[in-house]
């Protein structure tokens, strides 16, 4: 016969369950990813070491891990409002790039104005033009029913073709070596990091506390007032407004927002255009804050990264933060594997594949409980 | 053998959470007999039924076949053991032959040959006097040939129990009378019959014994002799005596004494910060200007071609405040479209509608959020709620700009205003937060029938607003729509001749996209053939 378990489907969800459940899938998932790593000869168990210590292990991973943490958490936050719609846009990665180009247009183009204007007009630069990118897949899918996942798709390789046409093209840096770079930004739009050593110096505070503060914070920049607030207008948006209200309902039943005389195609426009302006200044603040000036090395993919991170959280807002945080780590821990073992750079999106697949598996039992067959 | 019934239930209990659906139920099923459950909506009939069938398992008791105990896991396990279901919506396949369908999935030789599987369904067909062409395509058929076709799926996989759960939703009065028959038959060729139904009249006349199911637990099983007439059964079905007579004139003109329900959806409704809605004690609010005419609803040659459907032509009828028509016809012959053009979903290719005196366009473009237009689609879970959130957010659904002030939501008033319009409808579970599934079709009709009221529209579409409720909910959806009528107009679509008299002072037959006819439910003469009327097989003159 057959096993001596089976499937039985849950009436009542988990309460704590929940959470075992996802630390024993993510346990699943580092276990996987040591099997991988001895399989290629490398010691697994080490290496497993080595992602954990560098994400999270050290004090400076935090502030290397936030840093990282601020393009995915802002990116996921879009995808999650479009996935609320049942809108699969998985183009957060070029609404990243256009959003990028926007800003630096913007900053190269009216470099000499003062800084009280040039920051925010970068900022709000950077998220019309990915606004505007991710509306186009929205029109291409409500005026001529084009599939919004294949649209949004093609639609980043377009994006980062574009970057890399201006950067090698309209945008280099005369000065730069013939090195695909734009000019370097001017201070007054290169958004600042959250710990200043020199000004607490100043202030009086002790050079070891600052030292110590220096390595916490490590680069992490004021981007991250901008996740605050948009978290928490996106959760208001959500729970108090009337439009946030017809996304929840119309993602819910497309055909009962029809019949309620929901607004369907210009709700869809709405949440592109908001993920598309959050990806585009997740990409502007990246850019101005940690290169400074335009290189193509801002394209690592976050933009996927935010859609793993939306499933995860189930498309809630605090656990878009937990798990941004999560995946910014695990960012931050391989390259610390690639430095010490010498494993290729996909290994991080490996990781990824492999976090997202065991945690989504393991929601499986969220729903179904194993129960022992009696005879 | 004859010691054991073909299918004994023992102790039945099943649990949703803290929800009890079916509790120690005992049934006996037995072969040449056909047996009627009866309860009102949510008393587990379905559940039950469920369990039979092999898509749920109990939490306690046992099945047994024959005397032997089994344990169904699957419908796989039940189909083994000759348990068979004919569900409300069929699950055939449109574009291939009749043969073809019943055949499908049904384990046999790897070669088949048309003219045998031909010839094996015909000869079931016969046998049963369920009259279908095997050659047909299943998409050219009517709603009771396929029907047939389900039960013929069944029969030829040799089922021994047949489950058949509110069969004549879909059928015109000669195809119930048909299947009625044709139940008959099986029953006297040795299978047993399960029949799930709320009209007490096609129990009365094809159940040989009746079970009462009340709040998960079976609390009347008799003979059908010994039931003498329907307001016997209805007595015992709701455990008191409610109504007079179902159908006919429960309704007396009696003021229902307000409960505390209705107090407080009153005192939410006069408290909204723009208090525009006339009838809820608002000031008189500066709604828009309506033409005074009286006609509600006005349609003039109106036609439309239906995606990949009929659709219907040159509909001509008008309603004026204080009318109710009913349009009658078996469900297909264009009526949805129709629906749809009217409420604004869909485009008419020619003639006029006019709704509260205005051209559609205009009346569309400033769609007046109250004293406008209340749509009770027929697709409860589809169409008109959202199966996964709140009640409090399925109120919100069309109530939502009531409740919303510069574009925000007020939630604490719409929770409110939920719970009263749980206490004044009466609907279970009690709870705002409970979500839009987990109500059985008749308590989630009731939120509908109250939110669409809400915002006393003065022309109403209902259509089959009762099918598959018990008679209790059914009388109240009539009273509140009765009650409605004073102040609108209203358009009942239904395929329940009952329900039309009972409410209609017109009645509109529809086939095959064309009105029929059109007469006073006064007329008798006219009233008795619209059964034939819905077949297509009566003039229109």
């Amino acid at each position: 016969m057959m096993s001596g378990w089976r499937i039985v489907s849950r009436t009542e969800p988990r309460e704590w369950g929940s959470v075992v459940i996802f630390a024993a899938a993510f346990a699943l998932s580092l276990l996987i990813c040591g099997l991988l790593l001895q399989v290629q000869g490398k010691d697994g168990a080490l290496g497993v070491g080595l992602l954990l210590s560098g994400g999270f292990g050290h004090l400076y991973s935090y502030g290397e891990t936030l840093l990282k943490a601020i393009p995915i958490f802002l990116c996921s936050l879009g995808v999650a409002l479009c996935f609320r719609l049942q809108i699969w846009n998985i183009g957060a990665e070029g609404q990243y790039v256009i959003g990028t180009l926007g800003g630096t247009w913007f900053v190269l183009t009216f470099a000499s104005l003062p800084g009280w204007l040039l920051l925010p007009g970068m900022l709000i630069s950077a998220m019309l033009a990915g606004g505007f990118w991710a509306c186009v897949s929205a029109v291409l899918r409500q005026r001529f029913g084009m599939n919004e996942i294949i649209s949004t798709l093609m639609l980043n390789y377009i994006g980062i073709e574009i970057l890399k046409y201006l950067i090698y093209g309209p945008w280099r840096d005369p000065a730069a070596m013939n090195f695909p770079v734009s000019p370097y930004f001017s201070d007054s739009a290169v958004i600042a990091q959250i710990w200043n050593s020199s000004f607490w110096l100043d202030f009086g505070l002790s050079e070891n506390i600052v030292d110590v503060m220096a390595q916490l914070c490590g680069r992490a920049h004021w981007g991250i007032l901008s996740c605050l607030i948009a978290g928490c207008l996106c959760s208001f948006f959500l729970q108090k407004t009337r439009l946030g209200y017809e996304i929840t309902a119309a993602g819910s039943n497309a055909k009962a927002a029809r019949f309620a005389g929901i607004p369907y195609s210009r709700l869809v426009i709405l949440v592109m255009f908001i993920c598309g302006a959050l990806a585009g200044l997740a990409g502007i603040q990246e850019c101005s804050a940690t290169l400074e000036r335009l290189e193509p090395h801002i394209v690592v993919g976050y933009g996927y990264t935010a859609v793993v991170v939306a499933w995860l959280a189930k498309l809630r807002t605090v656990r878009i933060a937990f798990f941004a945080i999560i995946l910014a780590g695990l960012r931050v821990g391989v390259e610390n594997v690639q430095l010490e073992l010498q494993v290729s750079n996909s290994f991080a999106n490996t990781l990824e594949g492999i976090i997202l697949i065991t945690v989504l598996a393991g929601q499986f039992f969220n729903d179904y409980s194993l129960k022992r067959k009696f005879s | 053998m004859e010691d054991f019934p073909l299918i004994r239930l023992e102790g039945i209990s099943k649990y949703f959470g803290k929800v009890r659906a079916n509790s120690h139920i005992d049934l006996d099923i037995r072969a040449g007999r056909i047996k009627a459950l009866l309860g009102e909506n949510g008393a587990g009939k379905s559940t039950l039924m469920s369990i039979l069938a092999g898509r749920l398992e109990p939490d306690t008791g046992r099945i047994s076949v024959e005397g032997q105990i089994r344990r169904f896991r699957s419908p796989k396990d039940a189909h083994l053991a000759g348990i068979g279901m004919v569900y409300q919506h069929f699950m055939l396949v449109d574009t291939m032959s009749v043969a073809e369908n019943v055949l499908l999935g049904h384990e046999g030789g790897f070669m088949i040959s048309p003219a045998q599987m031909r010839e094996r369904v015909r000869k079931l067909a016969e046998r049963y006097g369920l009259a279908v062409d095997p050659t047909a395509s299943v998409g050219s058929l009517s709603m009771g040939e396929r029907q047939r076709v389900e039960i013929l799926k069944l029969l030829c996989r040799e089922c021994r129990v047949l489950i058949f759960d509110e069969p004549t939703a879909v059928l015109t009065p000669v195809e119930s009378e048909q299947l009625f028959t044709a139940m008959r038959r099986m029953a006297a060729q040795g299978k047993a019959i399960v029949f799930i139904s709320h009209k007490l009249p096609e129990v009365l006349s094809v159940a040989d014994e009746v079970a009462i199911l009340r709040r998960g637990e079976v609390v009347d099983a008799f003979e059908r002799s010994q039931v003498p007439d329907e307001a016997e059964l209805a007595r015992r079905m709701l455990g008191r005596s409610l109504f007079k007579e179902p159908g006919q004139a429960a309704f007396t003109g009696e003021t229902e004494e307000s409960g505390q329900g209705a107090r407080d959806l009153q005192q939410v409704m006069s408290e909204l910060p723009i208090a525009r809605i006339r009838g809820w004690g608002g000031r008189a609010g500066r709604g828009r200007r309506i033409a005074q005419a009286d006609s509600v609803l006005s349609l003039d040659g109106l036609s439309c071609r239906g995606a990949g459907t009929a659709g219907f032509s040159k509909v001509s009828f008008a309603i004026a405040k204080g009318q109710i028509l009913a349009l009658v016809g078996v469900a297909g012959n264009g009526q949805k479209e129709l629906v749809e053009v009217i409420c604004g979903l869909r485009r008419p290719d020619a003639g006029s509608l006019k709704l509260l005196g205005q051209d559609y366009r205009e009346f569309f473009s400033d769609l007046p959020e109250q004293n406008g237009l209340g749509y009770i689609p027929e697709d409860r879970r589809g169409v008109a709620s959202c199966p996964e959130l709140s009640l409090v957010d399925n109120f919100l659904l069309t109530a939502r700009k009531l409740f919303s002030h510069r574009g925000l939501l007020d939630r604490k008033r719409a929770l409110r205003a939920t719970r009263a319009l749980i206490a004044d409808h009466n609907i279970i579970p009690g709870n705002p937060q409970a979500r839009g599934r987990e109500l059985s079709g008749g308590n989630l009709q009731k939120l509908i029938v109250g939110r669409e009221l809400l915002r006393n529209p003065r022309c109403i579409v209902a259509e089959n607003p009762t099918q598959g409720l018990d008679v209790a909910a059914t009388e109240e959806v009539w009273r509140r729509l009765r009650v409605a009528r004073e102040s609108s107009g209203i358009l009942l679509v239904t395929g329940d001749i009952a329900e039309a008299l009972a409410l209609a002072d017109y009645i509109a037959v529809i086939y095959r996209g064309k009105l029929v006819d059109l007469f006073s439910a006064a007329n008798q003469e006219k009233v008795d053939q619209i059964g034939l009327m819905m077949a297509g097989s009566a003039s229109a003159d």
